[in-house]
C-alpha cells in the first residue's frame, strides 16, 4: 500500500513542480516606456472618443494645430506655424507648418484640417469631439485659402476659439481600405494593440518637432500602454520597475510607495476633480413626495452639508490625499475659482438647530419630519472605487448624529448610471468627476436645466425654479462671447448661487498623486489632463 | 476516529456559539469608527487592529460571523436538498428499455445544463433593479442567501445524476423496481441513503462558495450593506496585498473559515463505511 | 440466488438483438444526445442573452454620465445601441451569422468575437487543463490517501489540507501565486482539488468495499489492474460528471482569477463583457459555454449508457464473479 503512495506521489510531483508559468510580457525595447490603463480603449478614432482610457491613446498620439502649455498656460504652435484670432472671436486663421506628414507618410496640408472639422461637425458621425465646435448659431464655414491656409468663421462670437482647436486632432484622407489602427501626425501612433492586454505606440518618424539641438522628437522609441484593471498589480509592478510611470496614484497606495522608492510618489495638490452627493428632486414613481420634499428645500440640503465633516473624508478616505471642497470649481483651477466664497463648514449644531427651525423634530435619536416621516434616504454609489466606498459610511456616520439615518447601496457602475441617468429611480447618490477640464464650459451640461447630466433634476423642459432659471441665463452668456473677463464674472455668479442653494453637496477635491520613476526624465505634469502626457515628446529615459 | 470527530464537533459548537454571542463578546460596536486611529495594527485596545474606517476588525468578526455561520450553510443545504429532490425525478418510471427515451430524464438533464451555463450574475442584477433601495440590511442578506440556494441546485444535481445513472443498474434498484416501488419510494428508500455521502461534500463546497460569492453580490448592492460586516466583505480585504502586509491580523477570518471547514471535513473521518450499493444489496436481497 | 444475479444487466438481456441491434440503438441514442445538446445550446443561449438585455444599464452608456458630450451626441450613441440590440431579432440573426462561424462584433472591443475569442483562448485553455486535470488528479489522490491506506493519520492529514484549500478564496490563491511569480495554474489546481476530492472520497470509499474489489484483492491481482478494471472503470459516469461540473466550476473560477491577476484570456473578457453589458459577446460565450456543458453532460450519458455500460462498468456483473 505505502509503495503505491510513493508511486502515485512520485507521478504527480513532476506536474506539480513544472507549473505553467504564465508567458512573460512581449520583450521590451531599450528606449520605451511602459505604464498602465485600467481598461481597453473604445475606439483609435480620435474623432469618436468617449472614454479616458481612448483619450490617453489619443494625448500621446494626436497631431494639433495648437498646444496649451500647461505650466504655463499659454496657447502654443504645434502643426500651425502661427494663427490670427479676430477680435470679435468669430474666426481664426491657421497657417500651418510646411513639409508636414502623417505617420504613413501621406503629407499634411490645410485640406485635411478642413476635412477632419467637417467630419467631426457632421451629424452623421455624432462626435464627441465635433461637439465643441458647435455654436449657437450652428457650424462654421471652413475655408481652405491655401495648401498651408484655413480659416474657420462662425456666425456668432465663439467663447475659447484658439484654445478650442487643441482637441481636434487631424486626420488622414481615410484610404480604400479603413485602416485599423490610424496613422497620426502626432509624436507617436499607435503601431499595436492586443485586445486586453497593450497598446503599442511607437515614434513617429515624420514627426515635425526638433530639439534645440536638432535631434528629432520624440526621444523616445515607444510607449507601452499595458491593460490593467487591478490597481494593486500596477503598483506591484511599478514597484518591480516593470512599468515606469502610475497615472493616477491611490491615496492608500502612496505610504507603500514612499517606502519603496523614496521620491517616487508625487503630488500635485489638488485636482480638478471633485466629489460630491446630490439628492434626487424629479418627479419619479418611486420617490415618495414628502421625501421630494425634503430634498427640494434648500434648507435641508444645507443642513446636510453643514453636518458632513469633509476634513474627516479628507484625512481618512483619501489618507490625507484631499482637500475639502468650497464648491463646484476646485481652488485648483486658478483662473476660474471664485477666491470669494468662503468655505463649506462643518458644524452638526447648526444644522441641528436648522432642520428644528425647519420643523424636523429629533425623538430618541431619530429625526422625523412634520408630518411624522422618518428622515432616512438611501445614497446609491458605485463599487470599485475605494475612497468613495469609504467616504460613504462616513457620511453615513456624521449624519447618523443628527439622527438621519443613511442605507448605503453599492452598485455596479453601469446599473448605477441607469439609475442616476435613465430610470431616476434613486434618492441620493454619491459620486464624482474625473478628468475635469479648466474650461468650465466643459460641464455645460451639468448646469443647464435641459442638460443631460442636470444631476438633481436632468432634462428639464424649463427650469422648476427661479436660481435654476438664472444658472441657464448665466451659462448661455458665457458659452456665447468671446470674452474671458465677462465669462468669469458669470462662471463667479454661478459658483455663488451653487453653494447657496447646494443642489449639489460639495465634498472633496481629491489631490492629483502619481508615481514615477527617477529615470523618467522631461515631464512637467500639471493638474490639467492630461496630467502627465501633455508634452509626451519630451519624455527621456535614463 | 471518535475523538478527532468530537473535537471537531466541539470545536464547530464553539464557532457556532461566537457566532450567537459575538455581539456580546464584542468590545465594540461593529460601525463604531474611531476616526483617530484607522488602518491600526494589532494591539492595544484593538486586537486585531483596525480597518481603514478605524472600525475594530475584532468586534466585526464577531458580528460577520453571525451572519456568515447561519445563512451561507443554509442557503447551501438548500441547494442540495432541491438537488436531492429533484434526482429521482431522472428515475424512469418507464421500462428499461425506454429508459433513455424517458423525456423527462432528458428535458432534466437539459435544463440542468442550462443552469449550469448560465450568467447569474445578471439575474442578481436585476433582481438588485427590482428590490426598492431602502429594503433593510436583513431582508436583503435573506433573499441574497435565499436566492443564491436556489439558483446554486445544478451544480450537485449533477453530480448526483450520474451516481443515480450508476444505482438505476444496480442490482437492488432492478429489484425494487421489480417489486413495483415508485421512484419516491425508491428515492427515500435506497436513493437519498445512497447519496449522502456525495450530497455532504456537495454540502461543504458550497458554503465557502456561498460565503464568498455574498462579499461579491456585495458590491452590486445586494446582501450585506455597509457598515454591517460580513466574513465575506471581510475576506474581500485579502485582495489587497498591502493591507495583508501592513496587518496579517486581516487573515483572522480566513483562518476561522479554514477551521470551520476542516471541521467539516473531519466529521466524515471513519465515515466511509460499508454503507454501499453492494452491502445494502445483500441486506436487500436477504428476505427475496 | 443472490438478488443481483437474477437480473441480467440491461445489454445482456437481449441476445437476439445482436450487434445490429445495438449499433441501431447506440444510433439512436446519439441521436438524442446530438438533440438534447441543441436545445440546451439554443435555450442556453437565449435566457442568457435575455438576462443581458434585460439587466439594467443596458441602455445606457457609461458616456451618458460624461458632462463632455452634448445631448444629441448622447442620443445617437445611445440610438445605435438600441438598434442593434432588440432581442428576439437579435438573437435570430444572431444564431444565422453564429451557423456560419461569425459571432458578431463585441460592443466594447470592436473587435469580431471569434477573433477576441481565438485571441485568448490558449491562456484559458492552460489554465483550465491545469485546474480539471491538475485539479482532479490532486483531487482523486487526496481522496484516495484518506480511504485506501485505512491510516488515521493519512485521512486527517488529507481532510485538512482539502478543508483548507477549500477555504480559501481561489482568487486570493491565485493572487498570491501571481504575486510570488509562481504558476498561476497551480493555484487553479489548488483552487479545483478540494471542490471534488470530497466527491472523489465518496465513490473512493464505495468502490473500496465492493465486493468485487475485494474479491480481487484476495485473488493479488496486481494494483495497476486493479486502478483500472475495480476503479477506474467502474467510476467513470461519475468521474466524467465531475469533470463536467468541474470544467463549468473552473471556468466560474478564473472569472475572477483572471479579472484580479489581470490574466488575458476569456475568464477576464467575460468580466469585462459583463461589466459592459457586451450583448454580442456575452452571446457568444453564453452559446460556447453552454455547448461545452451539454458536450460534457451528452458524453457522460453516452458513456454511462455505451454498449461497454454491459461490461465492466456496474458492479453487478462482476459482483456475479465470486460466486
Amino acid at each position: 500500500m505505502r509503495k503505491a503512495v510513493v508511486t502515485l506521489a512520485a507521478a504527480l510531483a513532476p506536474i506539480l513542480l513544472v507549473g505553467c508559468r504564465t508567458a512573460p510580457k512581449s520583450g521590451t525595447t531599450g528606449n520605451e516606456l511602459r505604464f498602465s490603463i485600467a481598461g481597453d480603449p473604445k475606439t483609435f478614432d480620435p474623432l469618436q472618443i468617449s472614454e479616458s482610457h481612448s483619450e490617453t491613446v489619443r494625448d500621446l498620439t494626436a497631431g494639433v494645430l495648437v498646444r496649451v502649455n500647461r505650466v504655463t498656460d499659454a496657447l502654443e504652435p504645434e502643426l500651425a506655424e502661427s494663427w490670427k484670432l479676430s477680435e470679435d472671436g468669430r474666426s481664426i486663421a491657421f497657417h500651418l507648418r510646411a513639409g508636414l506628414k502623417f505617420s504613413n507618410n501621406s503629407p499634411l496640408d490645410a485640406n485635411d484640417v478642413a476635412r477632419t472639422l467637417n467630419r467631426a461637425l457632421d451629424p452623421k458621425e455624432a462626435s464627441p469631439v465635433g461637439d465643441a465646435f458647435q455654436s449657437s448659431a450652428g457650424k462654421p464655414s471652413v475655408t481652405v485659402t491655401s495648401p498651408l491656409d484655413v480659416s474657420i468663421v462662425y456666425a456668432v462670437p465663439k467663447p475659447g476659439l484658439d484654445r478650442l482647436f487643441e482637441t481636434l486632432p487631424i486626420t488622414p484622407r481615410p484610404g480604400p481600405t479603413p485602416a485599423k489602427l490610424p496613422a497620426s501626425a502626432g509624436p507617436f501612433f499607435v503601431s499595436e494593440y492586443r485586445p486586453g492586454e497593450y497598446v503599442r505606440v511607437a515614434r513617429n518618424p515624420n514627426y515635425w518637432k526638433r530639439d534645440s539641438s536638432g535631434h528629432r522628437l520624440p526621444y523616445l522609441d515607444s510607449i507601452r500602454i499595458d491593460i490593467q484593471q487591478n490597481h494593486d498589480i500596477e503598483l506591484e509592478r511599478f514597484l518591480r520597475g516593470e512599468i515606469q510611470v502610475v497615472e493616477k496614484l491611490e491615496p492608500a497606495a502612496w505610504d507603500r510607495v514612499e517606502k519603496a522608492k523614496p521620491g517616487a510618489a508625487r503630488t500635485l495638490g489638488p485636482s480638478l476633480d471633485s466629489e460630491f452627493m446630490w439628492f434626487n428632486q424629479a418627479p419619479s414613481r418611486t420617490l415618495p413626495e414628502w421625501k421630494r420634499k425634503w430634498f427640494m428645500s434648500a434648507a435641508f440640503r444645507h443642513a446636510i452639508s453643514l453636518a458632513i465633516n469633509r476634513d474627516d473624508i479628507a484625512r481618512v478616505a483619501f489618507y490625507g490625499h484631499a482637500h475639502p471642497a468650497a464648491g463646484p470649481v476646485s481652488p485648483a483651477n486658478r483662473f476660474w475659482f471664485n477666491a470669494s466664497l468662503d468655505a463649506l463648514r462643518y458644524d452638526p449644531t447648526t444644522a441641528a438647530k436648522a432642520l428644528a427651525d425647519e420643523g424636523f423634530v429629533l425623538r430618541n435619536g431619530a429625526l422625523y419630519d412634520k408630518d411624522g416621516h422618518a428622515v432616512e434616504f438611501s445614497l446609491i454609489t458605485n463599487a470599485g472605487n475605494a475612497a468613495r466606498e469609504n467616504t460613504a459610511p462616513l457620511i453615513q456616520t456624521d449624519l447618523g448624529k443628527i439622527g438621519i439615518k443613511v442605507n448605503i447601496v453599492t452598485l455596479d457602475f453601469s446599473s448605477l448610471i441607469d439609475r442616476i441617468a435613465r430610470t431616476l429611480d434613486y434618492e441620493a447618490a454619491l459620486q464624482g468627476f474625473n478628468n475635469v477640464e479648466i474650461d468650465p464650459l466643459d460641464d455645460l451640461n451639468v448646469w443647464l436645466s435641459s442638460g443631460a447630466q442636470h444631476a438633481w433634476w436632468p432634462n428639464q423642459k424649463s427650469p422648476s425654479t427661479p436660481w435654476e432659471a438664472r444658472i441657464d441665463e448665466l451659462e448661455k452668456e458665457q458659452a456665447s462671447t468671446g470674452s474671458r473677463e465677462i465669462r468669469r464674472k458669470a462662471v463667479d455668479e454661478l459658483q455663488r448661487i451653487v453653494v447657496e442653494q447646494e443642489p449639489i453637496v460639495y465634498l472633496v477635491n481629491p489631490d492629483y498623486l502619481y508615481a514615477m520613476s527617477a529615470n523618467v526624465k522631461g515631464a512637467q505634469p500639471s493638474v490639467a489632463p492630461p496630467h502627465i502626457w501633455w508634452n509626451v515628446e519630451w519624455l527621456k529615459l535614463e | 476516529m471518535k475523538t478527532v470527530r468530537g473535537m471537531a464537533v466541539v470545536i464547530l459548537i464553539a464557532v457556532a456559539a461566537m457566532a450567537l454571542f459575538g455581539p456580546a463578546l464584542a468590545p465594540f460596536p461593529y460601525d463604531r469608527q474611531f476616526r483617530d486611529a484607522t488602518s491600526a495594527p494589532p494591539g492595544g485596545r484593538f486586537p486585531l487592529g483596525t480597518d481603514a474606517l478605524g472600525r475594530d476588525r475584532l468586534s466585526r468578526l464577531f458580528y460577520a460571523s453571525r451572519t456568515s455561520i447561519v445563512l451561507a450553510p443554509a442557503a447551501a443545504a438548500i441547494s442540495v436538498a432541491l438537488a436531492l429532490l429533484i434526482a429521482p425525478l431522472s428515475l424512469s418510471r418507464v421500462s428499461q428499455a425506454g429508459r433513455m427515451g424517458s423525456p423527462f430524464r432528458a428535458a432534466i438533464s437539459m435544463i440542468t445544463t442550462v443552469c449550469l451555463a448560465l450568467p447569474w450574475i445578471f439575474l442578481f442584477i436585476i433582481l438588485r433593479a427590482e428590490l426598492p433601495l431602502d429594503t433593510g440590511p436583513a431582508a436583503s442578506v435573506l433573499i441574497t442567501f435565499a436566492l443564491m440556494g436556489v439558483a446554486g441546485w445544478a451544480w450537485p444535481a449533477r453530480v448526483f445524476s450520474a451516481s443515480i445513472g450508476q444505482m438505476e443498474r444496480s442490482g437492488w434498484m432492478l429489484h425494487a423496481r421489480a417489486t413495483g416501488m415508485g421512484p419516491w419510494r425508491i428515492a427515500l428508500v435506497h436513493g437519498w441513503p445512497q447519496l449522502r455521502a456525495v450530497a455532504i461534500a456537495q454540502f461543504r463546497i458550497l458554503v465557502p462558495a456561498y460565503i464568498l460569492a455574498e462579499a461579491s453580490l456585495g458590491l452590486l448592492g445586494l446582501g450585506v450593506a455597509e457598515p454591517l460586516p460580513s466574513w465575506g466583505n471581510l475576506l474581500r480585504d485579502l485582495q489587497h496585498p498591502d493591507l495583508v502586509r501592513a496587518n496579517p491580523a486581516i487573515a483572522a477570518p480566513l483562518i476561522l473559515l479554514v477551521i470551520v471547514m476542516i471541521c467539516l471535513e473531519a466529521l466524515q473521518i471513519g465515515q466511509s463505511g460499508p454503507e454501499t450499493g453492494a452491502a445494502r444489496a445483500k441486506a436487500m436481497g436477504e428476505p427475496v | 440466488m443472490t438478488p443481483t444475479g437474477s437480473l441480467e444487466p440491461r445489454h445482456a438481456a437481449n441476445p437476439r438483438a445482436g450487434r445490429a441491434g445495438n449499433r441501431r440503438i447506440l444510433a439512436r441514442r446519439f441521436a438524442h444526445g446530438l438533440f438534447g445538446l441543441i436545445v440546451a445550446v439554443l435555450a442556453g443561449g437565449f435566457i442568457a442573452s435575455a438576462l443581458v438585455r434585460y439587466s439594467p444599464g443596458f441602455e445606457v452608456d457609461e458616456n451618458s454620465w460624461n458632462p463632455k458630450l452634448s445631448a444629441q451626441t448622447s442620443a445617437a450613441i445611445h440610438e445605435r445601441r438600441e438598434y442593434e440590440n432588440r432581442l428576439p431579432s437579435f438573437y435570430a440573426r444572431y444564431l444565422m451569422a453564429a451557423m456560419q462561424g461569425n459571432l458578431g462584433e463585441s460592443d466594447a472591443f470592436h473587435v469580431p468575437v471569434t477573433e477576441l475569442l481565438r485571441e485568448r483562448a490558449g491562456v484559458t485553455a492552460g489554465l483550465l487543463v491545469w485546474g480539471l486535470a491538475g485539479g482532479m488528479l490532486l483531487g482523486g489522490w487526496l481522496a484516495w490517501l484518506a480511504v485506501w491506506p485505512r491510516r488515521m493519520s493519512f485521512e486527517i492529514s488529507a481532510v485538512s489540507i482539502s478543508g483548507l484549500l477549500l477555504a480559501l478564496p481561489p482568487a486570493v490563491l491565485a493572487l498570491g501565486f501571481f504575486l510570488a511569480d509562481a504558476p498561476i495554474g497551480i493555484g487553479v489546481t489548488l483552487a479545483i482539488a478540494p471542490r471534488v476530492f470530497g466527491t472523489m472520497r465518496a465513490l473512493w470509499s464505495d468502490l473500496y468495499h465492493s465486493g468485487s474489489l475485494l474479491a480481487a484483492r484476495a485473488r493479488g491481482t496486481a494494483p495497476v489492474v486493479l486502478a483500472w478494471r475495480y476503479v477506474l472503470c467502474p467510476a467513470a459516469p461519475q468521474l466524467v460528471a465531475l469533470g463536467g461540473v468541474s470544467l463549468v466550476l473552473a471556468f466560474g473560477i478564473l472569472i475572477p482569477i483572471e479579472a484580479i491577476c489581470d490574466v488575458p484570456g476569456i475568464g477576464q473578457l467575460t468580466w469585462r463583457a459583463a461589466v459592459a453589458r457586451d450583448l454580442p459577446l456575452l452571446s457568444g460565450l453564453a452559446l460556447i459555454i453552454t455547448f461545452v456543458v451539454a458536450l460534457a453532460a451528452t458524453i457522460g450519458e453516452l458513456v454511462e449508457d455505451g454498449p461497454a455500460g454491459g461490461g465492466g462498468f456496474d458492479g453487478t456483473e462482476s459482483m456475479a464473479e465470486p460466486a
